[in-house]
């Protein structure tokens, strides 16, 4: 018999999680580099924008376009990138897989990459300078495009053969992987003469949470509503997979569909926020594992406390750290790198009983 | 009258083209209790997973009362069939509860939402599984809380939900002792007794002799005889396929299986010496 952490009721986490994300983001629109609002103000401006009372006259830039956006970038970004893990460790029965294993944030990475340095070709500024309107968007489309184009391959090995082999799609994927950073590679040290460019790809790297547009905000909300009005009806195969592939096709799941279901539904996931933000590691990763420690592993509450904890984590490293380091602005790839990766051993260390009976 | 299974000139070859099964006919009728026995390697358990229609066979039909296995969705096949592996690849982090549950997956709506509740239905033939599989009582435990003998039950429970006429048991009783080895024997009998045909791999040779209505003896792939326990359960039969060191007998016990014949592994003296 092995020992299993204390399990607390789905329903109280998802409690906390969601009273968590809304103190979150409350904070985040309170605190900020222009000035950090009472109490009283933020409560006025919420009652204004419920249409309440008067709200925070000429407040609106500061609010919407600097704290808002950025916050609910943050919160979907998470959401959508601890979801997208959940699924693939489902899928893959797997505790390693995560959306950057799988190759799709790193396809991600250079089709933007590519789109910065075709923009960059024609004038250094206008795809970061906002010197031209669409470029932000063109860069947005090139990472959509680099996940996908990652995908055919994946899916052509996932879907070849009536029996797959997960360590073949693992490996495939961090083939995937090691292409993707030659190009990328190929792609910096071509464009280092080009002062501009190499910054802009430098940037992308690090992923950022600045100036994002509403449309990009859109765009990162719309892929986590999607993955989260599909993942209950996926919910109940992943369960059954837990006891493999055999098992689950002879309790009736049709395999072969959910497969490749999941796997596209993962990657849209984390196309959409990779192709807002950058890079942003580990969050697919260590999210679902978090959550498995402290609710039981039935996918069905799995996959939306992930997207909560994920949205939870992002938005709260942001915030966190703007607030212990204010006027810095540390990209939210690195401070996610940063505090996971240690906090991630740490709890290895600490519990690696509950966590080896994965 | 129309076979619950019937296999009609099955063959497979393994990936990479070693024949593992050719030319096996093989037919059960509605509410037979039939063991599959044969030495390892012999390909009982292809011949399982081809039946439960898991693996496609290079030559040869399935057919499920007369219908062809292969023209079955997932979902409609799940309904047919309950096939329990010899193990699963991994133990899911799940309650009793909710693995029994996982048998009444293929008779839920294709759309159904994980986060609607449970299905008065499937709560209710979930219920009757634990009890006819007698674990009523490991309801709220844990699966990594069960020993062998009831993890192996509970599985058989989560086969009775899925309330399908006809069950393929991989070596069920592998690993039990003694009592429990009956006890599941007992069960899968009251299985059947309940109108439910099985198709049932085993080493137990006394078990199946005491509970088959007939046997099959797979050997390389082939089947080398099929008829009555005791039919087949003699030395002129199995000597060829399990080899010499098998001592034979008879049940002591009265009534209709008296006449039951019983296998032990059981070296003449010296036999030692050959073997080296």
């Amino acid at each position: 018999m092995r020992i299993r952490a204390r399990r607390v009721p789905a329903g109280l986490a998802a409690l906390v999680l969601g009273l968590g994300c809304v103190l979150v983001l409350t904070w985040a629109l309170r605190q900020g580099t222009a000035r950090t609002f009472t109490w009283g103000e933020v409560g006025r401006g919420a009652s204004g924008a419920l249409g309440l009372g008067e709200g925070l006259a000429g407040m609106d830039q500061t609010i919407w376009h600097l704290r808002a956006l950025r916050a609910l970038v943050a919160l979907a970004v998470g959401g959508a990138l601890a979801l997208s893990g959940a699924l693939l460790q489902g899928l893959f029965q797997n505790p390693l897989a995560s959306p950057g294993v799988l190759g799709v944030t790193s396809g991600a990475s250079l089709g933007a990459s590519l789109a910065l340095a075709a923009l960059g070709g024609f004038g250094p500024a206008l795809g970061l300078g906002g010197g031209l309107v669409l470029g932000p968007f063109l860069v947005t489309l090139g990472a959509l495009a680099g996940a996908l184009a990652v995908l055919v391959p994946l899916l052509l090995v996932a879907g070849g053969g009536a029996r797959l082999s997960v360590p073949s799609l693992l490996l495939a994927g961090m083939a995937m992987n090691a292409l993707c950073a030659g190009l990328l590679a190929a792609l910096q040290s071509l464009t280092l003469s080009d002062f501009e460019v190499a910054r802009a790809l430098f940037a992308w790297a690090f992923g950022t949470l600045d100036d994002r547009s509403a449309a990009q905000a859109g765009l990162v909300w719309g892929a986590l509503l999607l993955g989260g009005a599909a993942a209950p009806f996926v919910a109940r195969e992943l369960d059954l997979l837990a006891g493999g592939e055999e098992d689950a096709a002879a309790l009736g799941v049709p395999v072969r569909a959910l497969r490749l279901a999941v796997l596209l539904l993962a990657a849209l996931l984390a196309a959409a926020a990779v192709a807002v933000v950058g890079q942003i590691l580990f969050v697919g990763l260590i999210v679902p594992h978090l959550v498995r420690l402290v609710v039981n592993g039935a996918h069905r509450a799995l996959l939306p406390l992930s997207a909560l904890g994920g949205g939870l984590l992002v938005l709260g490293a942001d915030v966190l750290q703007r607030a212990c380091l204010p006027g810095v602005d540390l990209r939210p790839g690195v401070v996610m790198s940063l505090l996971g990766a240690p906090f991630f051993l740490a709890l290895l260390v600490a519990r690696r009983r509950e966590l080896s009976a994965w | 009258m129309v076979s619950a299974l019937e296999l009609r000139g099955l063959a497979y070859a393994y990936p990479g083209g070693r024949a593992a099964l050719a030319d096996v006919d093989l037919a059960l009728a509605p509410g037979e209790l039939v063991c599959l026995v044969g030495p390892n390697g012999s390909g009982k358990s292809t011949l399982l997973r081809l039946a439960a229609g898991l693996l496609a066979p290079a030559a040869g039909t399935v057919a499920l009362d007369g219908q062809p296995l292969a023209a079955l969705a997932p979902r409609a096949r799940a309904r047919r069939i309950a096939f329990v592996p010899q193990a699963l690849r991994a133990l899911p982090d799940a309650d009793v509860e909710s693995f029994v549950l996982g048998g009444r997956y293929a008779h839920q709506p294709r759309w159904l939402s994980a986060l609607a509740p449970v299905r008065s239905a499937d709560r209710a033939a979930m219920t009757r599984a634990l009890r006819e599989a007698d674990v009523e009582d490991l309801a709220g435990r844990h699966l990594d809380e069960l020993s062998h003998g009831q993890y192996q039950r509970v599985r058989m429970a989560r086969a009775l939900a899925q309330e399908a006429p006809l069950f393929l048991l991989d070596e069920p009783s592998a690993g039990l002792d003694p009592e429990h080895q009956v006890q599941l024997f007992l069960l899968i009998e009251r299985a059947v007794a309940a109108g439910r045909t099985a198709l049932v791999v085993t080493h137990e040779l006394n078990l199946a002799s005491r509970f088959a209505a007939r046997c099959v003896v797979l050997e390389r792939g082939r089947v080398a005889a099929q008829g009555t326990p005791a039919e087949v359960f003699r030395p002129a039969v199995l000597g060829a396929v399990f080899g010499p060191h098998l001592h034979y007998g008879t049940a002591a016990a009265d009534g209709p299986d008296a006449e039951r014949p019983l296998v032990v592994p059981w070296p003449a003296p010296g036999s030692g010496a050959d073997v080296r």
